[in-house]
């Protein structure tokens, strides 16, 4: 008797198990990274900011396919002078919990971000010198010193909610995110998935798709395992390594764009090492078989730079080109600038932040002990490696680089201007590279008002960079993604790589 | 000869034949390892060596395979072979400092221990039963974790921390039972040194359960290089590791390139198997109470 | 008796205290977190800034004053990460993590000690040859590595099984479970097994060795004589004796468990602790990492002193003093 109500009870169990299951979601993204936070201040990388973009609104925003500035909780902005922008706010918007935006929100938002507790913001945030809101709908910002790229940066800088944010405690603040966007918080576990809802009161309207899941995968492998098992519609970062599986899967189709960022490898010119001598440089560069590394290492998914910034950013010149892959000559130049047997290099870079960061590290190594160079390899996870970049640790050094501004000048005295703390330059200089006379022109650049004349003066600034060998561009990298054929979804990539999911429709 | 395979030790090692065939394959992997710069095809990490143009090639046999890569290569271009061969080196000399390191300190402090007694006895065993509920492997992810760089030695000490605990325990154990003997305590009569009597008359008393330990340990500290290279807390990335190099392959196997984890996985597996063949052989031999018979 | 747990619990205390000391210590010296608190664009001053705000730039003893203080009422501080409590954050991902090693001990346990009396009882059989076999393969195959066996056949080629995550999952109170689902158990299968590898081989040789020597026994012999049903004198005279070694040493390896588990779930993308303290290892986490050890240390104390009662308690020949 006790065995048949154990064994009823069991099948009842059984039988039920498959109600409780979750009904699925109309889209289901995988990622390649989690998110860190849901407090839209607490990491600037891309990753967490194309989570925050479906929950919060900027003051601009950047749609795609060429990521445009256009308005979106501002309607128009302006630069009165070198110093001042002014913002016209949109009326009528709703935070998620039915409060009202207005000009408070925004001038506690840019005020929460300089406190170092809630914002890794704190570079745009320092640069404002005061808020003032004349009316609910005027913001006017002055900043400490010009920043011509101030508007630039308004489409990741998420509004949040004044009256709410003040109330919550921190806990409750980083993990349930409250905003203007076109979607609903729902649901965030933890190394599982993030789920939201459509807003139907959403300014631009409500958005097709009304139930929606992001689910993180970290690990390349299962990534792909993912969409190959119809569990994700669309797949964000296709492993390099299972491309060409996927382009023979019939059912699974390859969408690539050219991505912003720029891989390359750092170098300075510290008195008193090999680098100081230009020749040597050029031989570094000379060396390395850039056209092999895209074929072999990125599968082809990857363009070759002959710059750092990409072409959507302000001082890009489609006039540079890259020195030819040359060993012989790369010997060549090694011997007459003194070195015919060579040097000691250590190569560093991460091995967890850019696609194959580590298999071009090695791939540069290899090129170069074939010019004859002693090289030694130290690539490290990326928590440790930008630790000693900050301390200039590295002389030759892997990175990559792609500037939330679209402005070159931003990128420039960060990762070109000589090192120099009080002023905040050159944090990401890492190999202490230093030219006066270029510092002299970014830091004139930045003055310039109109628009044309300060790209003509940042695309000099560039090329300069790039003749004196500041760097040695190696290529754009391609965002690749996966879509399946069944979901019949129309999907178009951005720039910034952002899953912006208002952006997908059926 | 005849002497020499009458010994009965010899002569039950003969009759086992899985005995036998760990011994021969623990050797042969030894040899390997030994001679590896001799014997594989290429040195993987000679950068200068490596051709990036032969990525991703299949094994000898199958299309697109090349002879000169007998298992295939990486996505370095590096060849399947003698990235093992190197591998190995790595395992076994990761293995074998370990044991030896983890043994004679468990030895010193087990003698000591027992020997003694009291408050250093009791301080050295409450350390070794602390250490010892947290596990080797435990420690030693944990301990790498924290550290900023990494490499053999930082490995090797990892797991030293926590290695030592199994031999001091069975040595204290032991030396507690040796030391009552009539000879030791003869000899401490005549005036004998503590240092004469520990490592005269007791360690070779207690030394015989040590050999079974290590032969045990050698398997398991192998594995566990190997599974801390693999969670990439291990060995560096310019070092060859069999962990490693599956770690590297698990990215692939999605691609229909299984050769990048078998050949390495199957390598670990039959040297920790003929370890383990070894050391049961050992283990029965030396603890006759529990006869074996499968 | 209630002397012998204070003397362990004073000890207990000891213990955590030293273990968080030397987190303290080696974090001195390692990785500095300014960097990721302070955010990609930020100057050098800005740095400083996050340092003072954050306390690190205090001296050690001071901090690690400071951390003493908070852990004592329970606050481990924030994760660097998510600004998140620490705890609340390793807590959130305690279920999956126990649903995963509970499955894995039960599994590890049954079929680990069946097989081992079934070993026993035949020793020269072509099966008990077979599952020797086997459990020479348990210990012999590294954990990840069988991690990757099983999914490379099971969810690569043969498209079985799902090779990540927990699948769907029931909130029930605080607990999210992953057992009410036919898509979380299917989940379950693969990393589960995986996780019980070792273990059970372990068991089953543990096992094995206890019965041959209790099944030579005088007692059983008279129980055989008696002509008592064999399965009773197996389980009930003879099992029972052999259990308690094996369930003592099960429980004071523990500490092996935890760590299988870490590689287990970075295979599995199981969203558990483990997963969780591999990626704070990677990103510099020190509040969380510190957190887990120290809750992981304190675990495992807890269970060596259960441990410990349990053998008393079901050995009266033990003495505590």
């Amino acid at each position: 008797m006790k065995r048949k109500i154990l064994i009823s009870a069991l099948l009842m169990i059984f039988t039920a198990l498959p109600s409780l299951a979750l009904a699925k979601a109309d889209l289901t993204v995988a990622v390649d990274a989690p998110p860190k936070s849901m407090n839209p201040h607490s990491y600037n990388s891309d990753a967490n900011l194309s989570y925050m973009s479906n929950f919060f609104d900027g003051l601009l925003q950047r749609p795609a396919p060429e990521g445009k500035l256009t308005p979106a909780l501002a309607t128009a902005w302006e630069r009165q002078d070198a110093l001042t922008w002014k913002f016209t706010l949109r009326k009528g918007v709703k935070f998620h919990n039915g409060n009202p935006f207005n000009a408070a929100d925004v001038k506690f938002t840019f005020e929460r971000m300089k406190d170092p507790k809630f914002s890794k913001f704190l570079n745009i945030a320092n640069s404002i010198a005061s808020i003032d809101t004349p009316d609910d709908y005027t913001v006017i910002f002055r900043t400490v010193k010009p920043v011509p790229w101030f508007a630039e940066t308004m489409h990741q800088n998420f509004i949040v909610d004044k009256e709410s944010s003040e109330n919550r405690d921190s806990g409750d603040y980083n993990t349930r995110p409250i905003g203007t966007g076109a979607y609903r918080f729902v649901e965030w576990v933890k190394g599982s998935y993030i789920r939201m809802e459509a807003n139907p009161d959403y300014w631009e309207g409500a958005p097709q798709l009304k139930t929606v899941e992001i689910k993180p995968i970290t690990e390349d492998a299962t990534r792909f395992a993912a969409i190959a098992a119809r569990q994700a519609d669309i797949l964000s970062g296709v492993p390099v390594p299972l491309i060409d599986r996927i382009k023979k899967t019939p059912t699974i189709e390859l969408i690539s764009r050219p991505a912003r960022r720029c891989i390359y490898m750092d170098l300075g010119n510290r008195p008193g090492t090999p680098y100081a001598d230009i020749r040597v440089r050029k031989a570094i560069a000379m060396a390395i078989n850039e056209d092999e590394i895209v074929k072999t290492i990125m599968r082809g998914q990857a363009t070759p730079a002959a710059q750092v910034p990409d072409q959507a950013t302000i001082g890009y010149d489609p006039t540079l080109t890259r020195l030819p892959y040359d060993p012989e000559g790369a010997k060549a130049l090694l011997k007459e600038a003194g070195y015919p047997d060579g040097f000691e290099i250590t190569i560093a870079g991460p091995n967890d932040r850019y696609i194959n960061d580590k298999q071009i590290c090695e791939a540069v190594a290899k090129y170069l002990a074939k010019i004859g160079l002693k090289v030694t390899l130290d690539v490290k996870p990326k928590s440790i490696f930008f630790e000693e970049l900050a301390s200039h640790k590295h002389a030759f050094y892997l990175i990559g680089w792609m500037d939330g501004s679209y402005d070159f000048g931003r990128s420039a005295e960060m990762l070109v201007h000589t090192v120099d703390k009080d002023k905040g330059m050159g944090v990401y200089n890492g190999a202490m590279y230093s030219n006066p006379e270029l510092d002299n022109a970014i830091v004139a650049s930045a003055a310039i008002l109109d628009r044309d004349a300060r790209e003509k003066a940042l695309q000099a600034v560039n090329r300069t960079s790039v003749e004196d060998l500041a760097w040695i561009p190696l290529h754009y990298q391609q965002d690749v993604y996966a879509a399946l054929k069944a979901s019949k979804l129309k999907f178009t990539p951005r720039p910034d790589r952002w899953i912006v999911v208002k952006e997908i429709k059926k | 000869m005849r002497r020499f395979t009458e010994n009965a030790f010899v002569y039950s090692f003969l009759r086992d034949p899985s005995a036998i065939f760990g011994a021969v394959l623990m050797l042969a992997f030894a040899f390997c390892a030994l001679f590896a710069p001799a014997i594989a095809p290429m040195n993987p990490y000679d950068l200068a060596s490596i051709d990036l143009g032969n990525f991703l090639l299949t094994p000898a046999w199958m299309d697109g395979g090349s002879l000169s890569f007998p298992l295939g290569t990486d996505d370095q271009g590096r060849g399947i072979l003698s990235t093992m061969l190197y591998g190995m080196r790595t395992s076994l000399l990761v293995g074998f400092t370990v044991v030896t390191v983890s043994s004679v300190l468990g030895i010193l402090l087990g003698m000591v221990g027992g020997y003694y007694g009291g408050l250093l006895d009791a301080f050295i065993m409450r350390c070794a039963d602390t250490v010892f509920s947290f596990s080797t492997t435990l420690l030693a992810i944990l301990l790498l974790g924290v550290f900023e760089s990494r490499n053999i030695w930082t490995v090797v000490f990892a797991i030293c921390i926590a290695g030592w605990v199994k031999y001091a325990r069975t040595i204290r154990g032991s030396v507690l039972e040796v030391k009552e003997n009539a000879y030791v305590t003869a000899a401490r009569a005549s005036g004998a040194r503590d240092a004469r009597i520990l490592f005269r008359h007791i360690l070779p008393n207690v030394l015989p359960p040590v050999f079974v330990l290590m032969a045990v340990d050698l398997a398991v500290v192998i594995m566990l290089e190997s599974t801390l290279s693999f969670l990439g807390v291990g060995v560096p990335i310019t070092e060859p590791s069999l962990g490693m190099m599956i770690s590297i392959g698990k990215n692939y196997i999605y691609a229909g390139m299984w050769w990048m984890v078998l050949f390495p996985g199957m390598t670990l597996i039959l040297l920790v198997v003929a370890i383990n063949l070894f050391s049961d052989w050992l283990r029965d031999e030396m603890n006759p109470k529990l006869a074996r018979n499968t | 008796m209630a002397r012998y747990i204070f003397q362990r619990m004073i000890q207990g205390v000891i213990v955590l205290l030293a273990v968080s000391f030397i987190c303290f210590l080696i974090f001195r010296f390692t990785g500095d977190p300014v960097l990721m608190l302070a955010g990609k664009y930020a100057t050098q001053q800005e740095r400083e800034q996050v340092r003072v705000a954050y306390g690190l730039d205090k001296p050690f003893y001071v901090q690690y004053a400071s951390f003493l203080g908070n852990a004592l009422q329970g606050n481990f501080g924030k994760s660097y990460v998510s600004q998140v409590d620490a705890l609340d954050t390793i807590l959130e991902r305690f279920p999956a993590t126990f649903e995963l090693a509970l499955s894995a001990i039960l599994i590890s346990f049954v079929v680990g000690v069946s097989l081992g009396v079934v070993v026993s009882l035949r020793p020269g059989g072509a099966l008990s040859r077979l599952i020797m076999a086997g459990s020479l393969g348990g210990i012999s195959v590294p954990t990840f590595l069988m991690g990757i066996i099983w999914v490379m056949v099971f969810a690569v080629y043969l498209e079985w099984l799902p090779p990540f995550g927990r699948g769907d999952t029931v909130q029930i109170g605080p607990w999210r479970t992953g057992f009410l689902t036919l898509d979380g158990l299917t989940h379950l299968i693969m990393p589960a097994l995986t996780l019980s590898g070792y273990q059970l081989a372990v068991l089953l040789r543990l096992t094995r060795a206890g019965m041959r020597e209790v099944l030579g026994e005088e007692y059983i012999k008279t129980a055989w004589a008696k002509g008592l049903p064999p399965f009773k004198v197996i389980v009930k005279h003879a099992l029972r004796n052999v259990l308690i070694p094996v369930v003592t040493i099960a429980g004071l390896s523990f500490g092996e468990l935890i760590a299988f588990s870490i590689v287990t779930e970075s295979i599995f993308q199981w969203p558990g602790m483990g997963s969780l303290l591999l990626v704070s290892i990677f990103e510099t986490d020190h509040p969380v990492i510190v957190t887990y050890i120290m809750l992981a240390a304190f675990i495992i104390l807890a269970i060596n002193i259960l441990v410990d009662l349990l053998y008393g308690w079901l050995n009266p020949r033990i003495q505590y003093d």
